[in-house]
C-alpha cells in the first residue's frame, strides 16, 4: 500500500500541473472595463466518485443563478471550478491554487463536511468569504465557524432536530439508531436522537449498527435489526449509501415491519435512481421538492431549471441556486466587490427563494429555511413524498445563542 | 438469538462471500500468473457494473434482459481487458513492481475519468429481476432470494474455475506458467497469450462479479475503490496467487463480517481487517500455498 500512496502522489502531482494551465480558460477574456462589476468564485466540490451527482446538481443551480443575475442586469458572477475528489487535503490545496493562483474573490463548495472545514479554516486565515453549499457539518457555522463563512444548506444539527419533531409526534418508544460510520451520519444521528430524548420522555435505544461508506450489502444489517425488533429505526446515510440502503429496504421489505427514518428519504435524487425500485413508506425530512410549496416562485425556478438542463431539480440544486442569488444580492447591496463589504452584506441577508423566504443568520452565518417532512409513496405511478408538513426554521435551528456557546467551548 | 436468525445471518454472510470471491479469483489468478498486481481489477468491476445497466437499458427491463447482461457485460470486460493486456502491460512484465503498479493504478484513475464522462455522475440502479425479489421466510428469519441466487452462482463459478484449471490443457499451461514461466517458454508454448488469456480472465470474473452486484446496489463512481481493498485483502489472506486460498479467505470475511453485525455490532466495521491480521499473524504467507 505505501507503493500506491507513492504511485497515487506522482500522478496527482502531474494531474495537478496539468489542470493549473487549462483550468484558467474560463476565467481569462474579461475587458478592464468590465472587471469592476465582475466577481469571480472559485468552486471546489467533488465532481469525481460517489458524491458526484450532488456537487453537479449544486453547481448547475449556481450555474442558474449565474445567468439569471446577468440578465437582470445583476452583477456579473464568473466561476472556476476544481474537483476535490471528496479529500481533505485537495480541497485545501486547491483553495490555495484558486485565491492565488485564479484570484477568485469567493470560495464555494464541497460536499465533503471535512474539506468544508479545511477549506473554512483557510478562508479564515486568509479573510476570503467561503459560501458552504454542500458539507452538512453542524460544526461549519457552529464550533468551528467564523465571520468569513456561510453556509445555504440545512446542516446535521437542523437536519437532527427536524427528524426528531417528526418522529415525536410518532408513538414508538424503542429506536434503533444506524448509518453510515463517517462525519456526516453519526452526526444526523446523534442530533435526532439528542432532540428526541427532549421532545419524546420515556424512549429508548435498542442499540446501534454502522456500516462502513461503500457498503454493498445491507442484508446482514437489516437481518440483525429486524431480530432485535424495535419499535422504529432511524438511519444517518447520505449519497451513494443512501440509495442503496433504500434498495436493501425494498428487497428484504424491512419497511413493512419496522417504520424507517432517514432524512432526503423522499429527496429526487435518492428516489429518481431507484424507480419502481423505490420503497414506500420510509419517513423521512427533506428541504426541497419540485413539486412542494407549489407557488408560482418555485414552478418558476422548476421551469427555468428544466429548460436548462432537462431534469428536475434535487435539493442539491436550491442550495447552489441559492448561494448565487445570495451572492449577488450582497454584491449589489455592498455596491462593491470588496470581500469585507460583501461579508458584511451577506450578515442577516434576506432573499426570495422557490421555498419561501431565507435568512443568512446575522450571528453564525446559518441559512434560515423551512424544512418538510413526509413518507415515501406512490402518486399517480411516481414515488414521491407523501402527507408533507412544513417545519419553520425557528422551530428546527438551533438558537444562535446555543450556536453562539458551542463556539465559545473550543 | 433464535436459531433462524443465526442461520439467515450466516447464509447471508456467505452469498456475500460469493461475490468476494468471484472478484478476487480474478484479482489472484493475474497475480499467480502474471506476478502483476492490478489496481485496476476494481475499475474492471465497476465497468461490469456500469455495462450490465447499459446492456439492460438496450435490451429492456424484461426477464431476458438481466440474463443476457448477465452474459454480455463480463465478457465485454474480459475483451476490455484483453486490450490493456496487449496494448500497455506486455510491455512492461520486465520492469519493476513499481511500474507496474503505476500503470494499472494510472488506469484505475482513466477509468474513474471514463465513466464519468460516459455514463455522467448520476446514481443509476437496475431492478432485481422478477423471478429474483421477494425473500425466502423460514420461522422468524428471511433469506432475500437475490442472496441466495448469489449462493448458487458462486459454487458454480468455483466448479468452473476448477475444471479449467485442473481438467484442461490450456489450464495445465497456465498453472505451469504460473509455476514457471521460462520453462513453458523452453517447451515450445506461447506464454505470452497464456498471459492475455488469463488476464481476460481475470476482467471476466471482475466483470461477473460488477454484473452481479449492480441491482442490489447503487451503481456509481466509487465502487472500484470500495472492493478492490477487500479483494487484495482476500488474495493475500488466501496465499497470493492462490484461487482456493482466496475462496475461503472470502468465504471467512463473509461469514466474519455478517455475524460480526450480529454479535458485536461496535466491532463489525473493522471485523475484516482483524480477521485478516490475526490470519495473517497466524499464517504469514497465506492460508494456502502462495504462487510466488
Amino acid at each position: 500500500m505505501k507503493k500506491l500512496g507513492l504511485a497515487g502522489l506522482l500522478i496527482a502531482s502531474l494531474a495537478l500541473s496539468g489542470c493549473g494551465s487549462t483550468g484558467a480558460g474560463a476565467g481569462t477574456g474579461t475587458t478592464t472595463n468590465k472587471e469592476q462589476k465582475t466577481v469571480k468564485v472559485g468552486i471546489i466540490d467533488t465532481y469525481t466518485g460517489g458524491a458526484a451527482t450532488y456537487a453537479k446538481d449544486a453547481l448547475d443551480g449556481f450555474k442558474l443563478a449565474a445567468t439569471e443575475t446577468a440578465e437582470k442586469g445583476g452583477p456579473k458572477i464568473e466561476f472556476v471550478t476544481r474537483d476535490d475528489e471528496f479529500k481533505v487535503d485537495k480541497a485545501t490545496n486547491w483553495a490555495k491554487e484558486l485565491v492565488m493562483r485564479e484570484r477568485v474573490d469567493i470560495l464555494a463548495g464541497t460536499i465533503n463536511s471535512a474539506g468544508s472545514l479545511a477549506v473554512s479554516q483557510y478562508a479564515k486565515e486568509n479573510k476570503i468569504p467561503f459560501i458552504v453549499w454542500g458539507g452538512m457539518s453542524d460544526k461549519i457555522t457552529g464550533a468551528a465557524g467564523h465571520r468569513y463563512v456561510f453556509s445555504t444548506l440545512p446542516n446535521t444539527a437542523v437536519i437532527g432536530k427536524a427528524g426528531a419533531v417528526q418522529m415525536s409526534k410518532l408513538p414508538y418508544k424503542k429506536y434503533w439508531l444506524a448509518g453510515s460510520d463517517y462525519e456526516y451520519g453519526h452526526s444526523v444521528v446523534n442530533n435526532f436522537w439528542a432532540n428526541l430524548e427532549k421532545m419524546a420522555p420515556g424512549v429508548s435505544k435498542a442499540g446501534e449498527s454502522w456500516w462502513r461508506v461503500g457498503e454493498t450489502d445491507f442484508t446482514p444489517y437489516i437481518n440483525k435489526i429486524r431480530s432485535t425488533k424495535p419499535d422504529a429505526l432511524v438511519v444517518g446515510t447520505g449519497g451513494g449509501d443512501m440509495v442503496a440502503f433504500m434498495k436493501a429496504i425494498t428487497t428484504t421489505g424491512l419497511a413493512k415491519d419496522i417504520p424507517v427514518w432517514v432524512h432526503t428519504a423522499t429527496d429526487l435524487s435518492t428516489l429518481a435512481p431507484l424507480g419502481n425500485e423505490a420503497p414506500e413508506g420510509v419517513m423521512g425530512t427533506n428541504p426541497y421538492f419540485a413539486y412542494y410549496p407549489d407557488t408560482p416562485e418555485n414552478k418558476a425556478f422548476v421551469d427555468a431549471f428544466k429548460k436548462a438542463y432537462n431534469r428536475e431539480p434535487a435539493a442539491f440544486a436550491i442550495y447552489g441556486y441559492m448561494s448565487g442569488k445570495f451572492l449577488a444580492q450582497a454584491i449589489q447591496k455592498a455596491g462593491s466587490m470588496d470581500k469585507e463589504k460583501i461579508v458584511d452584506a451577506l450578515e442577516g441577508l434576506s432573499i426570495d427563494t422557490p421555498v419561501g423566504k431565507a435568512t443568512l443568520r446575522k450571528e453564525d452565518h446559518q441559512v434560515m429555511l423551512p424544512m418538510f417532512y413526509g413518507t415515501t409513496a406512490k402518486v399517480g405511478g411516481k414515488m414521491m413524498a407523501k402527507d408533507i408538513v412544513t417545519l419553520p426554521a425557528e422551530q428546527i435551528i438551533p438558537s444562535a445563542a446555543e450556536v453562539l456557546k458551542s463556539r465559545e467551548k473550543k | 438469538m433464535d436459531f433462524a436468525t443465526f442461520a439467515s445471518q450466516f447464509l447471508i454472510g456467505l452469498s456475500r462471500g460469493m461475490i468476494f470471491f468471484i472478484v478476487s479469483a480474478g484479482l489472484t489468478l493475474v497475480f499467480g500468473v502474471l506476478r502483476v498486481s492490478n489496481f485496476a481489477h476494481g475499475s474492471l468491476y465497476m465497468l461490469g457494473a456500469f455495462l450490465a445497466y447499459t446492456a439492460i437499458l438496450w435490451l429492456g427491463q424484461g426477464e431476458a434482459g438481466f440474463w443476457l447482461a448477465l452474459l454480455i457485460a463480463p465478457l465485454a470486460v474480459a475483451v476490455i481487458a484483453l486490450v490493456i493486456e496487449r496494448g500497455l502491460l506486455r510491455f512492461i512484465y520486465k520492469r519493476e513492481h513499481l511500474m507496474q503498479m503505476l500503470l494499472t493504478y494510472s488506469l484505475v484513475l482513466i477509468f474513474g475519468d471514463l465513466v464519468k464522462m460516459v455514463w455522467g455522475s448520476d446514481y443509476k440502479s437496475l431492478p432485481v429481476p422478477q423471478a429474483l425479489t421477494g425473500s425466502f421466510h423460514f420461522l422468524e428469519a428471511n433469506l432475500p432470494v437475490y442472496n441466495a441466487f448469489l449462493l448458487l452462482i458462486g459454487p458454480l463459478v468455483a466448479l468452473g474455475l476448477w475444471f479449467f484449471l485442473f481438467r484442461t490443457h490450456l489450464g495445465k499451461l497456465c498453472r505451469a506458467t504460473a509455476a514457471d514461466r521460462e520453462m513453458v517458454d523452453v517447451l515450445g508454448q506461447n506464454s505470452t497469450w497464456i498471459f492475455a488469456l488469463v488476464f481476460a480472465l481475470g476482467g471476466w470474473l471482475a466483470g461477473l462479479g460488477g454484473a452481479l452486484i449492480a441491482p442490489t446496489v447503487n451503481i456509481a463512481m466509487g465502487m472500484d475503490a470500495n472492493i478492490i481493498i477487500y479483494a487484495f485483502l482476500i488474495v493475500v489472506v488466501g496465499g497470493l496467487g492462490n484461487v482456493w486460498g482466496a475462496l475461503i479467505s472470502s468465504l471467512i470475511m463473509g461469514v466474519g463480517e455478517s455475524l460480526g453485525v450480529l454479535f458485536i455490532p461496535d466491532f463489525a466495521i473493522i471485523l475484516p481487517y482483524l480477521i485478516a491480521g490475526v490470519l495473517l499473524i497466524i499464517r504469514p504467507s497465506g492460508l494456502l500455498r502462495s504462487a510466488w
